[in-house]
């Protein structure tokens, strides 16, 4: 486990891997435990039509408000802020850690003494960050897929996957920033602030963008208006959606080794 | 072996830090083993063992893990010299490095530095913590490397380290190098403050007129004084009284630089 950066990177990791696998795992086993419930409850079949649209539109995921339907209670329950916001977190806190972290920590000079490029070493620690945040996708997923049918949810393995894609794309987004920002500053706890008071100022953005006129074109600019503008539990993935998200990673992850390559490292 | 000196705050570190391109110059360019820093600072990093003078280490792994990653990042199989090396100091492998005190931790730290036989050892301040005992052994490693034809370049804040091990030395003051010379040199002009206390005042004159004797001052039944060279003529002066105390220092590296630097002048003129 000691034979590269991207292996030491995971290894640091696990322990942190694990704490939020156990949170994802329970927080969906609980989610669906409660679904037959809501289900079997006629009051919730007309509670969309008391709900303000703000308040709709701040836990949409897709399609109408419906949280009677298997796909409804997924998306508003879990999809809608809970696991993305769980994702983020996750990616977050890897991101800044990578060269932030080990640079606050004082270990980075050692590590950038041996005959390792500046570019390499961010590489190997930004190939960890997508292997653990895929890693708990597919944790996330096999979760859903075990749960969801013990809960007659009626969601399909490929929507569940479709969805799963979506929030492990945004989750990307905000990790590749908390990387950028730590490679540009060697700053920990700025490059947990910037991404994520961003990822709380898109979400209010792309929430609020249908009620407020002038807000509209702006949420072309929120991450969190290509994770919700499809409905991918009930219909599968929208493609276009993904790349996007992808495309906005990548360009910030792009930017990550420029901006390390030319600066002068910190020490504690 | 290169001592490298300079009271704190002198620049020394950011020498180094600027030799290994994690910080880099405003102006001018470094080269080393004829490579040029920027161009090829992986291929030269690769023959450079470096020691920080501020060490921080993976706290969660043991000393063989972290000898272990290094040597893999490096290249080598296993822990290279580490082994070996890690015997030498008798550094214990396999308890976590947060449980180390400060001297194990240093040794933890020379020895990644060692691991691949370097080129070129970059040494800062590097027995800070250690016991006089581990220095010794440190002190023979350096001089086994620098005759296998490696070369040390060591910082230090106190001379006689330095002129210990170093064959020329050169002295950084404010950020600006301001001299190089063999130790040869330097310890010729190396002198101690000298504080003898007598059961009674003895006459100045007794010490006057001595070689090597500069800056005579009597206090009483203390006599203080600079002295330069061979201490001989000063010990066979001092006998022919009872002296209840004698202490001597080494003049702090400022001290001395200012009077090297007083004399240089003053022998130009």
């Amino acid at each position: 486990m000691l034979s590269s950066v991207f292996a030491k990177t995971l290894r640091d990791r696990r322990r942190a891997f694990l704490y939020w696998s156990l949170g994802l795992v329970a927080f969906i086993a609980m989610e669906v435990a409660v679904y037959p419930t809501v289900r079997d409850n006629p009051t919730f079949k007309t509670l969309g039509d008391s709900y303000p649209q703000a308040i709709k539109d701040l836990f949409s995921f897709g399609g109408q408000f419906d949280i009677v339907s298997g796909a409804g209670f997924l998306g508003i329950e879990a999809f809608s802020i809970v696991v993305p916001m769980m994702l983020i977190y996750c990616t977050v806190a890897a991101g800044a850690n990578a060269i932030a972290g080990e640079e606050e920590r004082g270990t980075l000079d050692l590590l950038l003494s041996l005959p390792l490029s500046r570019s390499r070493c961010l590489l190997e620690k930004l190939a960890a960050l997508v292997a653990e945040t895929l890693a708990l996708g597919l944790v996330l997923w096999t979760v859903l897929v075990i749960a969801v049918p013990l809960a007659k949810m009626h969601i399909g393995v490929l929507e569940l996957l479709a969805a799963t894609l979506l929030a492990l794309a945004l989750a990307l987004v905000f990790g590749m920033i908390a990387l950028a920002v730590g490679a540009a500053s060697g700053r920990r706890g700025l490059a947990i602030g910037v991404p994520a008071a961003l990822a709380v100022a898109t979400y209010v953005l792309n929430s609020l963008a249908s009620l407020v006129g002038w807000l509209g074109h702006l949420q072309w600019f929120s991450p969190f208006y290509y994770y919700t503008r499809s409905d991918p539990l009930r219909t599968g993935l929208d493609l276009s959606d993904l790349l996007v998200l992808l495309a906005i990673a990548a360009v910030f992850a792009a930017a990550a080794p420029f901006l390390f390559r030319r600066r002068d490292l910190t020490t504690p | 072996m290169f001592g490298f000196l300079g009271p704190n705050g002198a620049g020394k570190t950011t020498t180094i830090r600027l030799l290994l391109d994690l910080i880099r110059p405003t102006a001018g360019r470094i080269e080393i083993f004829g490579l040029d820093l920027r161009r090829a600072s992986v291929a030269i990093r690769a023959r450079i063992g470096y020691l920080p003078g501020d060490l921080h280490l993976y706290e969660r792994l043991t000393p063989r893990e972290h000898l272990r990653y290094f040597a893999a990042l490096r290249g080598l199989d296993g822990l290279g010299e580490g082994e070996k090396l890690a015997e030498r100091f008798e550094l214990e492998l396999d308890r976590p490095i947060k449980a180390l005190s400060k001297g194990n931790r240093q040794k933890v730290g020379l020895v990644q530095a060692f691991l691949h036989r370097p080129d070129l050892l970059l040494l800062d301040e590097p027995t800070a913590g250690l016991d006089p005992l581990v220095q010794q052994t440190f002190n023979e490693l350096l001089r086994e490397v620098a005759a296998e034809g490696k070369t040390v370049f060591l910082s230090s804040h106190i001379l006689s380290e330095v002129q210990r091990l170093a064959d020329r030395v050169a002295i950084i003051r404010e950020g600006s190098l301001e001299l190089v010379e063999t130790v040869e040199t330097l310890r010729a002009r190396a002198f101690v403050r000298v504080e003898a206390t007598f059961s009674e005042p003895p006459p100045v004159k007794a010490f006057a007129g001595l070689s090597g004797v500069r800056e005579l001052e009597r206090k009483g039944s203390v006599v203080l004084l600079v002295l330069e060279g061979p201490a001989d003529p000063l010990v066979k002066a001092l006998a022919r009284y009872e002296v209840l105390a004698l202490d001597s220092h080494e003049a702090d590296l400022e001290d001395f630089f200012l009077t090297f630097y007083r004399t240089e002048t003053s022998d130009a003129e």
